[in-house]
């Protein structure tokens, strides 16, 4: 959907289900990340470096802020007052939360970035003219724009063959983020197209999930209702487009980051568990 | 051209021609809109498998650390471009690590080498294979002088048919000498099985456990097989009754991260915490039937209370610990590199070991192994233990020729071995290498061989789950470099030289490969396949699966002599050289994603830095990010220091990984290598070295320097970004 | 531009039934015209794509004559670019391929002589792109033709003219040449009179 989309029907998606707002979409692309298992081992992230092109940017840049990790994860600790942390750390895998009411979409001057019928954000690097704004107005601090023309420096000879030839290389001047995969998403539905069929639970996932290996992460199409993580959303009780999540049981472990500021993520965390009875 | 092609039954599969298939086709660039610029260059013969546009999966098993994982090489255009886990691979499952997903970067990495070398006039020059061959022939062929066993294999971990291979040689030779280093091993933790199981590697069942004690295993990154026990974690955790995971280690580990009791332990003291444990169990009616009189007279020394004073833990907290073991069974306890890099190491793990037999694991969580049919295949795990011996031998001139791969001596050997001023007692140092490291560096003949996407070879990891299987590794596509040979190739080329009518036929490992296979398939009941099939199906899979019978454990506890290392005034501190999952031990330190990553507890990238306790920094005056120097009697660092929480006040920590003095543009001169200041002590059971046992004082320079990390904040400021809630919540929830 | 969005919007909301309907009309409508007419065109329902564009002259290895094969020899488009119903790219016959006829044929024809010599030496000719897209354009060539050729029973063997739509009429050209601009409005100018799709992310990636 684009940007005259945007202005006509904004107030419409903005407005939470208890006001009649909808949104109508043929897939909803959604994930679920389990904190309990989260190890904050990389591999997710690694591996998105892998699947999307992404740019090393080298030790001074990333002293700046300018890292292109897409899949990055986050590490917190909550020892204060205490000799060790004897809880362990906290992990958050944090990437494009791929919000139902994104706040990076409105603001593009030229909507490169914009809402595609499957609820993502989708990032459009040819037409992005590089202003930023959507990075400035994104809460989770997921995009990441190309200060430099990495390809000159990231990927010296015959690195470059390994570059994946599903998604552009961006240039200087190019806002990027996590897409869930779109490249992965786009071929399975040829696919599918091409076999005459619907797209099927687990034919495809993203390349953190895949890479995941304890399974933290689980990737699916909740329109789908065989989908995982469509389940896990319905049992952790946490529902899309609302402007408050009302729980029968409120100590389910499902939640959505900055669930306060009305975006709709479409990434469900479940609560890190810790034995405090040893 | 075309008929060399054939030979290779794989690459024809692929579609691949004789030359540049690499060139154009879809490769990504800037290059926008235009016309007649790009090169399209089709296949030379049509093949199925191999539609431009679209990717094919070929299995095939990861080489990146020892555990052996299956792996699916995604592949398109003759380029691979991706790496996943093989789903049918029992010990991985589909899954990776960030090892795994990086192996791409070394196999495209822009330092690799690409010609044979030879030092002529004390520099490395380009040479031919030809004129290798010759001087391989002149030093080590049939007609040469040589002394049999003056020569010798460095090697890391070797298993499969490249081991029979070296094996092969060395018979040949007329040699037994084969090195086998590692810098991250379980090698002490296997001693201690073999002798009080009778089990080298048991099979471990975290899935099974509802408590996991770790003295230091860093199972989830480090520790055997991680992407395995990752897997196991996974049920643990999600298990109806959630397991629960105590972390006892001086230094956070990445696992430690994931504990629910972190438990900062002094270096060195596992061992007696191990028996004050045990002592605790059994004052609280375990049944320590299972263990001997003199091993229950050594439990009963260590009291709850002095093993507070060893281990300077409270002794709140080891009754804590000691009720949780006694409350949960079955519970699995695990001892990692830092209880093993003592002098007391194989004690201290045998200490750890009893604990297990006292709590009645072994059998549940700790089972037998399977017992591999083909012995001649089994891992030859690396330690430390064969880098001493070599360096003694080194010293005393008993080496004439030594062939190394897959480990590199000159930059993981500590100073104190003096390894670098004496490597050329050895006249003839031929090194078969891939990029150019520090061993590399100082050979007298270097041989590029192929990356492990472009190379033949079998692997037989040391640790085997429920199901044993030999991973096969096969080319994914054709080699980037046509002066590269596999390494297989290599050794049957230096085969043929010693014995021509037994080795002279193949003129490449793919053909002893596939001839091996033959003899191979009827002794992993796929006798009834052609050696075709077999053959093919193998590829296909990635991996051969074996039925190893399992062995039997027969228990005879090792009295652990714990003893604990005395104070030293003049170095207070233990120097924690920890690897961690990513660079490891400094071998993935050239590939720019995991330089890039950050390290998963401290966060920093690109650089080392040096992990130290608020309490002691404040003792010692030193702030965040200033630039310390860390010194043993043998040698000093300089290093930033990490303020953190999450290491025991007497330990001083450096990551493995940086330091290197070559190796290409990403991982040269960057950051410290702690191997370097190690002092020259040895565990004296098994004779590895005690790698955690130097000891440190730490001063300050001086200087300062920003530490370049992800993220600016330590705390969620109250946000509750990534929430947490207590056990009972969650046991008291439905569906949660 | 406009036009573009109110009918993505409508898409969007829930406007597929006139898609299917039109799906099976074509089906009618092609039925018919083969039943009406043996000459090759294309069924009314599909509207063309409008525009031209004048391409330069790329230099190839071999001057290879289009025409002769096409217009002359009769030979399916995809009897040669045998991927584009199966892959996203169309691709270049392997060069196997070519010798497979030219074994015997016109081998005393200079170009088939040039071409003999790169297969004795086991190498293809290094081609030249004629009709490239940029990086960030995901175009398939298989979807293309399940929709414009398969899903209607268009008959195959006149699959030049729905080739020409994009690549212009091979049958009277030698060395391909660009003669469609093969830009967006000129893209999107055919999707939206055919119903293609228009989420910016079908094609760009």
């Amino acid at each position: 959907m684009s940007l005259k989309n945007v202005f006509e029907n904004w107030s419409t998606y903005r407005k939470g289900a208890e006001e009649g707002g909808y949104h109508t979409y043929e897939h909803r692309w959604t994930m679920a990340v389990n904190l309990d298992l989260c190890i904050g081992c990389n591999a997710c992230s690694t591996a998105c470096y892998a699947e999307n092109n992404l740019a090393v940017v080298g030790e001074k840049r990333f002293a700046k802020g300018q890292a292109m990790h897409w899949m990055r994860i986050e590490r917190y600790w909550d020892e204060e007052g205490k000799d060790h942390p004897e809880n362990g750390a906290s992990f958050l895998p944090m990437m494009c939360q791929q919000c139902g009411a994104a706040t990076c979409e409105p603001v593009c001057p030229v909507a490169a970035t914009y809402h595609t019928p499957d609820g993502l954000n989708a990032q459009v690097y040819n037409r992005c003219i590089g202003s930023r704004y959507c990075s400035n107005n994104c809460p989770f601090r997921v995009r990441y724009f190309n200060f430099y023309s990495y390809y000159e420096t990231s990927w010296p000879e015959p690195l470059n063959l390994q570059l994946n030839p599903d998604l552009t290389v961006r240039d200087k001047g190019v806002m990027e983020k996590c897409t869930f995969c779109v490249q992965r998403i786009r071929v399975a539905k040829d696919k599918a197209k091409m076999e005459n069929r619907k797209l099927q639970e687990g034919e495809f996932t993203t390349a953190c999930a895949q890479a995941c290996p304890t399974t933290a992460i689980v990737f699916g199409d909740t329109m789908n209702p065989d989908s995982k993580v469509g389940k896990l959303w319905q049992q952790h009780q946490v529902k899309r487009h609302v402007y408050k999540q009302t729980k029968e049981d409120p100590q389910l472990r499902g939640y959505r980051i900055f669930e306060e500021l009305n975006v709709d993520p479409s990434v469900m965390y479940l609560d890190r568990v810790r034995d405090t009875t040893i | 051209m075309i008929g060399k092609m054939k030979r290779r039954d794989f690459l024809k599969a692929l579609g691949l021609g004789g030359t540049a298939t690499l060139v154009g086709c879809d490769l990504p660039t800037t290059v926008t809109l235009e016309e007649g610029k790009e090169d399209v260059v089709s296949y030379l013969l049509p093949e199925e498998y191999a539609i431009p546009g679209i990717a094919v999966w070929y299995a095939s098993t990861c080489t990146q650390c020892t555990a052996g994982c299956g792996i699916h090489g995604r592949v398109r255009e003759g380029r691979v471009l991706k790496i996943e886990g093989n789903p049918e691979a029992p010990i991985n499952v589909g899954k990776t690590c960030q090892m795994g997903q990086a192996g791409l970067q070394g196999h495209y990495n822009p330092d690799r080498i690409t010609a044979p070398m030879v030092r002529e006039g004390g520099r490395l020059v380009p040479t031919t294979w030809e004129k290798a061959q010759a001087l391989l022939s002149e030093k080590v062929g049939a007609k040469s002088t040589l002394n049999a066993d003056r020569v010798a294999w460095f090697t890391g971990t070797l298993s499969g048919h490249q081991r029979a291979l070296v094996n092969n040689h060395l018979d040949a030779v007329g040699s037994k000498l084969h090195f086998a280093h590692e810098v991250v091993n379980a090698n002490v933790w296997q001693a201690v099985s073999r002798d009080m199981l009778d089990d080298p590697m048991p099979r471990i069942r975290l899935d099974k456990a509802k408590l996991i004690l770790s003295f230091g295993a860093d199972f989830l990154a480090t520790w055997v097989s991680p992407v395995h026990f990752a897997g196991q974690y996974s049920k643990f955790r999600t298990a109806a009754d959630r397991g629960a995971l105590i972390q006892v280690e001086s230094k956070m580990s990445m696992t430690g991260g994931s504990a629910d009791l972190w438990v900062a332990i002094r270096p060195g003291t596992e061992g007696a915490l191990a028996l004050g444990l045990a002592n605790y169990l059994v004052a609280n009616g375990v049944n320590a039937a299972a263990l001997t009189a003199e091993v229950r007279d050594k439990i009963a020394a260590y009291d709850v209370q002095k093993v507070a004073g060893i281990t300077g833990i409270a002794t709140a907290q080891i009754e804590r610990i000691g009720k949780a073991l006694k409350a949960r069974s079955p519970s699995v306890v695990l001892a990692g590199a830092s209880v093993e890099g003592q002098a007391q190491g194989y004690e201290s793990v045998a200490a750890i070991m009893l604990l297990n037999v006292l709590l009645g694991n072994i059998g549940t969580t700790i089972e037998p192994s399977g017992k591999f049919p083909f012995p001649q295949l089994e891992a030859k795990s690396g330690g430390t233990g064969d880098l001493l011996a070599f360096t003694k031998a080194v010293e005393q001139k008993q080496l004439d020729v030594v062939f190394f791969y897959g480990a590199n001596p000159l930059y993981s050997a500590p100073a104190a071995l003096k390894l670098d001023e004496q490597i050329n007692n050895i006249p003839f140092k031929v090194v078969l290498a891939q990029f150019p490291d520090e061993t590399a560096m100082h050979a007298d003949l270097v041989l590029p061989v192929s990356s492990y996407l472009e190379d033949w070879g079998t692997h037989v990891a040391a640790y085997q789950p429920e199901q044993n299987q030999m991973g096969v590794q096969q080319p994914l596509m054709q080699k980037l470099y046509g002066d590269t040979r596999g390494f297989g190739d290599v050794v049957v080329s230096l085969l043929a030289l010693r014995n021509t009518a037994q080795w002279g036929a193949f003129t490449d490992s793919y053909g002893y490969l596939k001839n091996v296979f033959a003899t191979m398939k009827a002794g992993v009941g796929a006798g009834a396949l052609s050696n075709d099939e077999f053959w093919n199906n193998s590829l296909q899979t990635g991996m051969v699966k074996v039925d190893a019978p399992a062995r039997k454990h027969t228990l005879k506890p090792v009295v652990p002599n714990v003893a604990t290392n005395a104070p030293d005034a003049g170095f207070p501190y233990y120097l924690v050289p920890s690897p961690r999952m990513g660079l490891f031990d400094g071998r993935h330190a050239n590939l720019p994603w995991l330089q890039e990553s950050p390290d998963q507890i401290a966060k920093v990238v690109w650089d080392s830095w040096a992990e130290i306790h608020p309490s002691t920094a404040d003792k010692l005056g030193i702030a965040h990010g200033d630039v310390i120097k860390v010194e043993s009697e043998h040698g000093a660092l300089e290093v930033k220091a990490y303020l953190i929480k999450g290491i025991h006040p007497d330990a001083i920590s450096i990551p493995l990984g940086q330091g290197h003095t070559e190796y290409g543009r990403y991982a040269k001169n960057r950051g410290v290598n702690p191997l370097k200041i190690l002092k020259r002590i040895t565990d004296a059971k098994t004779g590895e070295l005690a790698m955690y046992a130097t000891r440190v004082k730490v001063s300050k320079t001086g200087k300062q320097d920003v530490i370049i990390r992800l993220g600016h904040s330590d705390t969620q400021h109250g946000r509750r970004l990534a929430r947490t809630v207590s056990v009972d919540v969650l046991k008291r929830t439905k569906g949660a | 531009m406009v036009r573009w969005v109110n009918k993505q919007v409508a898409e969007i909301a829930g406007a597929t039934a006139p898609r299917a309907l039109r799906h099976v009309s074509w089906i009618a409508a092609v039925a018919l015209m083969w039943a009406a007419s043996s000459s090759a065109g294309f069924a009314q329902d599909i509207v063309p794509p409008v525009g031209l564009h004048q391409g330069e002259d790329v230099v190839q290895p071999i001057e290879f004559p289009h025409n002769i094969h096409v217009e002359v020899n009769k030979i399916n488009c995809m009897y040669c670019h045998t991927y584009a119903r199966r892959s996203k790219v169309a691709g270049i016959p392997p060069t196997s391929k070519c010798i497979g006829c030219h074994k015997i044929i016109a081998t005393d024809k200079p170009r088939i002589q040039k071409l003999t010599e790169y297969w004795q030496k086991g190498e293809s000719p290094k081609w030249k792109k004629v009709h490239d897209v940029p990086d960030y354009v995901h175009f398939t060539h298989e979807r293309h033709l399940k929709k414009l050729v398969f899903d209607r029973d268009y008959p195959v063997e006149d699959v030049k003219e729905i080739c020409a739509f994009c690549h212009g009429q091979l049958k009277e050209m030698t060395v391909a040449k660009k003669v469609k601009p093969l830009n967006m409005g000129w893209c999107v100018s055919c999707h939206e009179k055919n119903g293609g799709p228009s989420d910016c992310w079908k094609c760009h990636k």
